[in-house]
């Protein structure tokens, strides 16, 4: 295996209650996998329990290296994460923000030049250059959404976990950040998403996870598991599955 | 903004500000004596070393050290509103203050700068204590525990106040307002070192302070220590802020509106807002008691003119600063 995340039999729980159940799968470096499944199945609990904000038990291997015995800025520099939600405090800059994803490397030190360069290109890697000086407090979602990749990217982790990163997105913001995901998986990163649009992880993804109660129902390419059994077994809807050019559309039936 | 300039102001402007303090007073010294360091009276030695110079220091000290508290407890709780005050801080050592006069007799009065040190710091504790839930630290609810605490310690400060003599309660009072007229090179040798400690701490952590007000989980999936640097950022605050205001009393807003004074001038931009911060509360402190020694025919205790001047500048700040808030 060329890198990426190994987890094996990882369970979390909270307050007595098991909310992950022995979840085992790996995801290659250059791979985009999409974690789908209904509210409240584990998949923000997953991704969170994957870079140790929640405490699972079992194992995570990234790379090769468990993640339990490296410390945090280690771990920090091998993991990238982009919440669902980011509340601003104060109206920084956007180049300022972008370049908080150079904390592990710098310790007590200040960001050097380099830092900001860095900060200025992967800005442009996303897109969004224009904006590095702005108040990051006047941005639209989808803007705010690529200033909080362009930081991820700062932190030239291998792998990148991002929790709904088209939520609250018009649909072409959505597309506009899934492309941007697209690119940074070409170039060897693993990438790691929850999503709710079953369309749109068929599109992007390479390998889709899907989740029900805590456990994984079906890992694999997104036509095997976006079967229509599937999706009734997990949403409880029934679906229409059309192909067009190699791709694979689901419809509800209603 | 060019860095070379901007850091060149940042020492410059207190410099100006601090020797214009030494220099202006119902005793004029001009200020080729000042920098000279000769003084052709004996008097205007005695005014110069003895009473103007530890008093400048204390100021400039006591304005720096609000400035940046200020600033990092605001960043790292991502509360624009949070003070050093605010946590417990002040209401403990006004208590640890009044405790000590009301006891203690005028020649004992040593021994109310140790008891406002203890009582600061334990205030801060408490409200630690309290805040703390599910072995986490929250920003709000060390707020939450700060007013409480500030609240028991104040309705304790009532109580001492009540039942001692009228005198003594004239004590407490303008120890509580705040004032530098009685700060002596001992109260200087005594505060300065642990404020100063204080400041460089906070200083060394600013980016990592910066990347806490990114919210809890994001400043830990950067490798930030969450619960630990967020710790170590409110007890560098508290022993300086702690330290200094045992020798001058509570003297209010200088935390709350520096910072703000800073933004305004800055932005919110972490390079440079800690650090001018430290210039900001400095030079309003140092102008702040140059009015109050100045501007009356008897001197008006400073923590009355930072007030006054403060509670309106701080409405302006507002009234300016909203169009870059709302989004």
């Amino acid at each position: 295996m060329n890198g990426g995340v190994e987890v094996a039999d990882l369970c979390f729980s909270y307050a007595e209650q098991k909310i992950l159940h022995e979840i085992t799968f790996d995801v290659r470096s250059g791979q985009l996998v999409t974690i789908l499944g209904p509210n409240g199945s584990g998949k923000t609990t997953l991704l969170k329990c994957i870079n140790l904000l929640l405490q699972p038990e079992g194992s995570i291997l990234v790379d090769g290296i468990d993640i339990s015995e490296i410390s945090s800025s280690e771990l920090a520099k091998k993991i990238g994460y982009v919440p669902q939600l980011h509340t601003p405090a104060f109206p920084y800059r956007v180049l300022d923000v972008v370049v908080s994803g150079r904390i592990p490397y710098l310790g007590l030190s200040a960001p050097q030049k380099e830092d900001y360069e860095l900060g200025c290109r992967m800005l442009a890697q996303v897109g969004i250059d224009h904006l590095a000086e702005k108040p990051y407090i006047h941005l639209s979602g989808g803007e705010l959404r690529l200033v909080l990749l362009a930081r991820a990217l700062v932190q030239q982790s291998r792998i990148l976990l991002l929790d709904e990163p088209t939520s609250n997105l018009d649909i072409k913001n959505r597309i506009v950040v899934l492309k941007a995901l697209r690119g940074i998986v070409e170039q060897g990163i693993a990438v790691m998403m929850t999503e709710h649009d079953p369309n749109l992880a068929s599109l992007f993804s390479d390998r889709v996870l899907l989740m029900n109660r805590g456990r994984i129902l079906r890992y694999g390419r997104a036509e095997e598991v976006l079967s229509r059994e599937n999706i009734m077994e997990v949403y409880g809807i029934d679906v229409e599955i059309f192909r067009s050019n190699g791709n694979h559309y689901i419809f509800p039936v209603v | 903004m060019d860095y070379q300039k901007f850091r060149a102001a940042l020492i410059l402007v207190p410099i100006v500000f601090f020797s214009a303090y030494l220099s202006v007073g119902k005793y004029y010294i001009p200020l080729e004596h000042i920098l000279s360091l000769s003084f052709p009276e004996p008097f205007e030695y005695t005014i110069f070393f003895n009473v103007r110079l530890p008093r400048a220091i204390e100021a400039a000290v006591f304005g720096a050290c609000m400035g940046i508290c200020g600033a990092a407890l605001q960043t790292t709780l991502r509360n624009p509103l949070v003070s050093p005050y605010i946590l417990g801080i002040s209401s403990g050592s006004a208590f640890g203050a009044a405790l000590a006069i009301a006891l203690l007799g005028q020649g004992f009065f040593f021994l109310v700068q140790p008891s406002a040190i203890m009582f600061g710091l334990g205030g801060i504790f408490l409200t630690l204590l309290v805040s703390r839930f599910r072995g986490q630290l929250s920003p709000i609810s060390l707020v939450l525990g700060g007013i409480i605490i500030s609240a028991l310690f104040s309705g304790l400060l009532s109580l001492v106040q009540i039942l001692v003599d009228p005198e003594k309660t004239q004590t407490i009072v303008a120890w509580i307002i705040g004032r530098l007229n009685v700060v002596t090179w001992d109260d200087v040798t005594v505060s300065v070192p642990l404020a100063l400690l204080g400041i460089a701490g906070l200083l060394i952590l600013r980016w990592r302070i910066f990347t806490l007000s990114m919210g809890d989980e994001e400043a830990r999936s950067l490798g930030i220590h969450v619960e630990k640097e967020r710790l170590l950022t409110i007890l560098l605050a508290s022993v300086a802020t702690a330290s200094v205001v045992s020798v001058t009393g509570i003297i209010g807003w200088v935390c709350l509106i520096s910072p703000h004074i800073t933004r305004f001038i800055v932005g919110s931009n972490p390079r440079f807002l800690l650090p001018a911060s430290i210039s900001v509360g400095a030079s309003f402190m140092l102008v702040a008691d140059l009015i109050s020694r100045t501007v009356w025919t008897f001197e008006i205790p400073v923590g009355v003119i930072t007030t006054i001047v403060g509670a309106p500048l701080f409405l302006y700040l507002m009234r300016r600063s909203m169009h870059e808030w709302r989004s």
